[in-house]
C-alpha cells in the first residue's frame, strides 16, 4: 500500500516502557464486538422516549402553541412547551440557556414543544397534532449584508444579546464602539494591530489581495446526540449523555435548573464522535422534562434534527490583503473577517483573527473581526473551531505570493514561520512550538516530492499548506489507587474521546513500571470522579495526563514509604520494578504490589489505603502546528477532483501513544478534507436547510480518502506530560487550503471559496 | 394495525417472534432483541452504522423492515464472537487502530466481513469500493484499510 508512517526514531529504544509505545485501545475489545454502550443503548424502567417539534420557519413570531389534541393522542403521556416549564432562569441572548422558545423563533428547527411516550412511534406521531400559529418575520440569512445599517433584525433583543455574550469572547464590546448603541445584527467585533500596515505595503513587491469564504459545516458524528435523564423525589437529577464534557454539562444545569452541582451526577457515556460538538445541548431539555414528569426521559435526536438544530461550525467570509517583498519576507497584512454566528452568539472569530495573522512574523498587520448574527442555526465549536477558515485565506495568500515572486512555497514559509517567543497578533508570545520542524518534514514527505514529477503534467497539482492551534487550558485533576491483589485504578473525570484513558494506562504503567494489564482507566461521573475540564481544546492528555503522572507518583510515594516502613529502610533505597518494591541491594527484600494491597486493605491492616492523588492547574499552553501536502488530479470536463495522495505532520511534542496520534492526525485530515472538498450546509433564501441528511451533506468517504501518509515530529513541550503537546485539534486545519494551493497548482487559476466543489472549479475555468 | 408473525435466524439462533410491521430490522434487533452492538447514525441509509449481513447480503438494516427479514439468515456484530474468542476483522481492527469513537465500527466490521466473504484477498481499491457505503468520521480511513489488509492476511 501507498500509505507510510513514519514514526519518529526513538520509538524503538526509548528510555520508556510504556509511554511513547503504539498501544491499543483500552476500550477497544467492547467496542468491535459492539458491547461498548453507548447513551442510546442503555434503558431504564418507565423510560419515556422524548420527540422534539422543532420550528419549520428560520424566523417568526409564535403567536400560540395548542397542545391539546397532542395529549388527547393515544399513548402520550405529556406534552410539555414552555409553558409548562417552571420559569426557569433563562438567558434568551444565550442558546445554552433556552429550552422552548418563547415568542420567537430564530432559527429552522428550534425547539417548540415536546411529547413524552412509552413507544418513539406515538411521541413521533403526536407531534403533528400540535397546532402552532407562526407570524413569519424575515429571515436575515446573509452574513455581509446583514452588517449594514438598516437590515432587518434576526431579533427584536438584539442589543441584550451582545452584552450578555461578550465576556465569553474576548471581543470589544459593540455598544462601546458604535456609540448610539443602534441595534445591529453584528454580536460582537474584534481588532488587532501591530505596526503600520500601509507602511508595510508600501515596502512590499508583491501585494495579493483577495476575498475567501468557507462554507458553513456540521461536525456529522457519526452518533447523533443522546442524552438520558431522570428526576428523583429526593431533588437529585441523573444525566446519561454523550458529552465530552461532563463537569461543564453539570455547571450549565446547575445554572439554569437551580441544582445545586452536588445534586447533579453527570455521567458522560461513550461519546461516538464529538469533535466540539457534544459540549452541552440536548441535556437541558432532557432534563427539564425529567423534572417534569419524574421518570427517565431518554432523548436521541434524528440525523436530520442534528443536521438543523446543533452547533455546526460557521460560514466566514475573509478579506486578506498581503505584502511581501522579493526575497519572500512577509511585511503587511491586512485582514476583515466576517463570522457567521448563527440565531445567537458563539461565533469562534477570535480564533480566526489570531491565525490569520498568526503564523508568520509579520511587523505591520491590522486585523479587524465581525461575529455576525443570522436566522440560522448558531454555530458552536468543531476541531480548531474557527481556525480552518482563516488559515484557508492566509495560506492560500503564501501560495500566491510565492508564485509570483518566483519563490519556492515552503522556503516562503520557512522564512517567515513564528518561532519561540514572537508575538501572536493580540501580542501573546509563543511558547516552545514546532512549526519550522514541520515544515522542514512536509519537505521530506512522498506526496511532496512528487512536485517535480507532476509539474508541467496537465491537470495535475501538489499543494502544501500549515495550520496550528494553540489549545484550552483548564485545570484536572486524577486519583490512582492500589487494590487489593495489586492492580492500579485511574480514576478521572475526563470524556474519553480520543484515546486519552489509553494514554493514561501508559501514563501509571510508566510510573509505576509494571505491565499495562495491571492498570485500568475509568471515567467516573461528576459525583465520583474527581475534576477534570471539558475533553475539548486538546487538553486532555495535556493536562489530565499530567495530573495522572503526578497521581501516580504520589501512589509510588505511598507504596516506598509503606516498604521502607517493613524493610526499616529509607524511601532513597527502594524502586518498583515488575509490581514490586525492591530494596535495592538486597534481592531478599521484596514486597510485591499484591501484598502491599493486602497490607493496606486487609481486616485489622497496619498501613492505610494508597491512593495517589494529582491535581495542576496551567496557564502555559502548548500550541501544536501541522504541515500538510496533497496531489490532486482534476477533470478538466466534470470539474471533480481526485486525491491521488495526502501527507500530514504534525508536531506531538511527545507522541505517548504514537497508534492514537496517527489517528488523531488522519482523521483531521480527512476532516479538513472534507471541508475543503464536500462539506456545504446549504439554506434558502428562507433560512432553510436543503440538505439535512448525510446523501446530500457529502461526508468523505473510501472512495475519496487514499490512505495518508502520516509523519510525527516530536518538538517537546516545556509543560506536558513527558514532553506531550495539543494533539487533536491542528490536523484539521490546513485542509482547505492546502487543497485550494493543489488545485490552483494543477489548473493554473483560483478557486476562492471551500468546498471546492466541480461547480466551482468549472466556473474558475469559465465553462460554467 | 396488528403485529405480523415471523421466523428468521439471528447469530445462529431461531426466533418467531410477533413484530410491528412498521418498525425496521434494526428496531427489532435492538429493542426487542436487545442486540444494542449495531447501531443507528441516520436512519436513512446513508452511514451504514446499522450495517447487517441477511443471507449473504450487506445490508442497512435501518431500511429494511422487520416483516421482510421472515425466512431470513442475519448476522449482527454480536455474532462475529466464537466460543469468545474475536474474530480475525474484529482483531485486525483492534490492533491497526482502526478503531475510535466505536460508532461506526460494528458497521465498518460487518461490512469488512462481507467483502472478506466474496473478495478474500482484496487489493486497496477493493476496499475503498468496498467499504464506501460505511461512513467513518473518526479515522480517515487509513488504519481502517489497514486493518482489512491485516484481517486478510496481506502486507500493509
Amino acid at each position: 500500500m501507498a500509505q507510510e508512517t513514519k514514526t519518529r526514531d526513538k520509538a524503538g529504544d526509548s528510555e520508556y516502557t510504556a509511554v511513547g509505545k503504539p498501544t491499543i485501545r483500552i476500550e477497544g475489545v467492547g467496542k468491535v464486538t459492539g458491547q461498548t454502550k453507548f447513551a442510546d443503548d442503555l434503558t431504564f424502567p418507565h423510560m419515556l422516549h422524548a420527540k422534539v417539534l422543532g420550528s419549520p420557519h428560520a424566523h417568526a413570531r409564535v403567536k400560540s402553541v395548542d397542545t391539546a389534541d397532542a395529549r388527547q393522542h393515544p399513548g402520550v403521556e405529556a406534552v410539555i412547551a414552555a409553558a409548562d416549564l417552571p420559569a426557569y432562569k433563562m438567558n434568551p441572548s444565550n442558546r445554552r440557556g433556552v429550552i422552548f422558545a418563547v415568542d420567537e423563533v430564530l432559527f429552522q428547527g428550534q425547539p417548540i414543544a415536546a411529547v413524552l411516550a412509552s413507544d418513539p412511534h406515538v411521541a413521533e406521531e403526536a407531534l403533528a397534532l400540535i397546532k402552532v400559529e407562526y407570524e413569519p418575520l424575515t429571515a436575515v440569512t446573509d452574513p455581509i449584508s446583514a452588517m449594514e445599517d438598516g437590515s432587518p433584525l434576526v431579533r427584536s433583543a438584539i442589543s441584550d444579546v451582545d452584552r450578555s455574550e461578550e465576556k465569553g469572547h474576548v471581543t470589544i464590546d459593540v455598544e462601546q464602539e458604535e456609540a448610539e448603541g443602534a441595534p445591529s445584527n453584528i454580536a460582537s467585533k474584534i481588532n488587532f494591530s501591530r505596526g503600520d500596515v500601509e507602511a508595510g505595503f508600501a515596502e512590499a513587491d508583491c501585494v495579493v489581495e483577495q476575498t475567501w469564504r468557507s462554507a458553513m459545516v456540521h461536525q456529522s458524528y457519526i452518533e447523533p446526540h443522546a442524552t438520558i435523564a431522570d428526576f428523583d423525589n429526593s431533588g437529585e437529577l441523573s444525566v446519561w449523555t454523550s458529552t465530552q464534557a461532563p463537569f461543564y454539562v453539570r455547571d450549565e444545569l446547575c445554572q439554569t435548573l437551580g441544582i445545586h452541582e452536588s445534586k447533579i451526577r453527570v455521567t458522560a457515556t461513550e461519546v461516538g464522535g464529538g469533535f466540539g460538538g457534544k459540549i452541552f445541548l440536548t441535556e437541558l431539555i432532557t432534563a427539564a422534562l425529567a423534572i417534569v414528569v419524574k421518570r427517565p426521559v431518554k432523548y436521541i435526536m434524528s440525523r436530520k434534527e442534528d443536521m438543523l438544530a446543533a452547533t455546526p461550525a460557521p460560514f466566514a467570509q475573509v478579506e486578506l490583503k498581503t505584502g511581501m517583498k522579493a526575497d519572500g519576507t512577509l511585511v503587511a497584512l491586512k485582514a476583515r473577517l466576517i463570522y457567521d454566528s448563527g440565531a445567537f452568539p458563539g461565533a469562534p472569530v477570535m480564533p480566526g483573527c489570531l491565525f490569520v495573522g498568526g503564523y508568520y512574523k509579520c511587523p505591520n498587520l491590522h486585523i479587524e473581526g465581525f461575529e455576525v448574527l443570522t436566522n440560522k442555526v448558531s454555530v458552536g465549536a468543531l476541531r480548531a473551531p474557527g481556525a480552518h477558515n482563516a488559515t484557508h485565506a492566509i495560506e492560500s495568500h503564501m501560495d500566491i505570493m510565492a508564485r509570483e515572486l518566483g519563490l519556492d512555497p515552503l522556503e516562503a514559509r520557512m522564512k517567515n514561520a513564528v518561532e519561540e517567543g514572537d508575538p501572536l497578533p493580540s501580542g501573546q508570545p509563543y511558547p516552545r512550538i514546532g512549526l519550522k520542524d514541520c515544515l522542514r518534514a512536509i519537505s521530506e514527505s512522498d506526496v511532496w516530492k512528487r512536485r517535480r514529477e507532476v509539474e508541467g503534467q496537465a491537470n495535475r497539482g501538489v499543494g502544501v499548506a500549515i495550520g496550528g492551534w494553540i489549545g484550552g487550558l483548564q485545570p484536572a485533576s486524577a486519583i490512582v489507587g492500589l487494590n487489593g491483589d495489586g492492580t492500579i485504578d485511574v480514576t478521572v473525570g475526563s470524556a474519553d474521546i480520543s484515546g486519552t484513558n489509553t494514554s493514561f494506562q501508559q501514563i501509571a504503567a510508566e510510573v509505576l513500571n509494571v505491565p499495562l494489564s495491571s492498570v485500568n482507566v475509568t471515567t467516573g461521573d461528576t459525583k465520583t470522579a474527581p475534576y477534570a475540564g471539558m475533553s475539548a481544546g486538546s487538553k486532555t492528555t495535556y493536562t489530565v495526563g499530567k495530573a495522572v503522572k503526578l497521581a501516580a507518583e504520589d501512589a509510588k510515594r505511598q507504596m516506598l514509604d509503606i516498604a521502607a516502613q517493613r524493610f526499616e529502610a529509607s524511601p532513597d533505597e527502594l524502586s518498583v520494578a515488575d509490581g514490586k518494591v525492591h530494596l535495592d541491594g538486597d534481592d531478599d527484600k521484596v514486597l510485591t504490589f499484591a501484598r502491599l494491597g493486602k497490607m493496606t486493605t486487609n481486616f485489622g491492616a497496619r498501613f492505610a489505603p494508597v491512593v495517589g492523588r494529582g491535581t495542576m492547574s496551567t496557564r502555559k499552553s502548548a500550541p501544536g502546528f501541522s504541515a500538510q501536502a496533497a496531489e490532486v488530479e482534476i477533470d478538466p470536463d466534470t470539474g471533480a477532483i481526485t486525491v491521488l495522495g495526502y501527507a500530514i505532520v504534525q508536531d506531538a511534542g511527545f507522541a505517548i501513544n504514537p497508534l492514537s496520534v496517527e489517528g488523531q492526525m488522519q482523521g483531521g485530515a480527512s476532516q479538513g478534507l472534507g471541508i475543503a472538498l464536500s462539506e456545504e450546509m446549504k439554506f434558502d433564501e428562507e433560512g432553510r436547510l436543503l440538505n439535512a441528511n448525510l446523501l446530500d451533506y457529502r461526508l468523505p468517504t473510501t472512495r475519496d480518502l487514499p490512505p495518508i501518509e502520516t509523519i510525527i515530529v516530536e518538538v517537546p513541550s516545556e509543560e506536558g506530560p513527558y514532553g506531550a503537546r495539543i494533539i487533536g485539534e491542528p490536523s484539521i486545519v490546513p485542509g482547505g487550503a492546502t487543497i485550494a494551493n493543489a488545485v490552483a497548482d494543477a489548473i493554473g487559476v483560483r478557486v476562492t471559496d471551500i468546498p471546492i466543489t466541480p461547480e466551482r472549479v468549472l466556473r474558475a475555468l469559465g465553462k460554467l | 394495525m396488528g403485529k405480523v408473525n415471523i421466523s428468521f435466524t439471528i447469530n445462529g439462533s431461531s426466533h418467531q417472534i410477533d413484530v410491528e410491521p412498521q418498525w425496521t430490522l434494526l428496531e427489532m434487533v435492538r429493542e426487542q432483541l436487545h442486540l444494542t452492538g449495531t447501531k443507528e447514525g441516520c436512519g436513512t441509509g446513508d452511514c451504514g452504522a446499522c450495517s447487517m449481513i441477511v443471507d449473504g447480503r450487506l445490508i442497512t438494516s435501518c431500511c429494511m423492515l422487520a416483516p421482510q427479514a421472515d425466512g431470513s439468515d442475519v448476522t449482527t456484530v454480536e455474532g462475529l464472537l466464537a466460543n469468545g474468542d474475536l474474530h480475525p476483522v474484529q482483531q485486525a481492527f483492534i490492533e491497526t487502530g482502526g478503531v475510535q469513537c466505536g460508532f461506526c465500527t460494528p458497521g465498518m466490521i460487518m461490512a469488512t466481513k462481507a467483502l472478506l466473504d466474496r473478495t478474500p484477498k482484496p487489493t486497496l481499491d477493493d476496499i475503498r469500493e468496498g467499504l464506501a457505503g460505511n461512513l467513518c468520521r473518526c479515522t480517515g480511513y487509513t488504519k481502517i484499510y489497514e486493518a482489512v489488509m491485516t484481517a486478510s492476511g496481506q502486507e500493509i
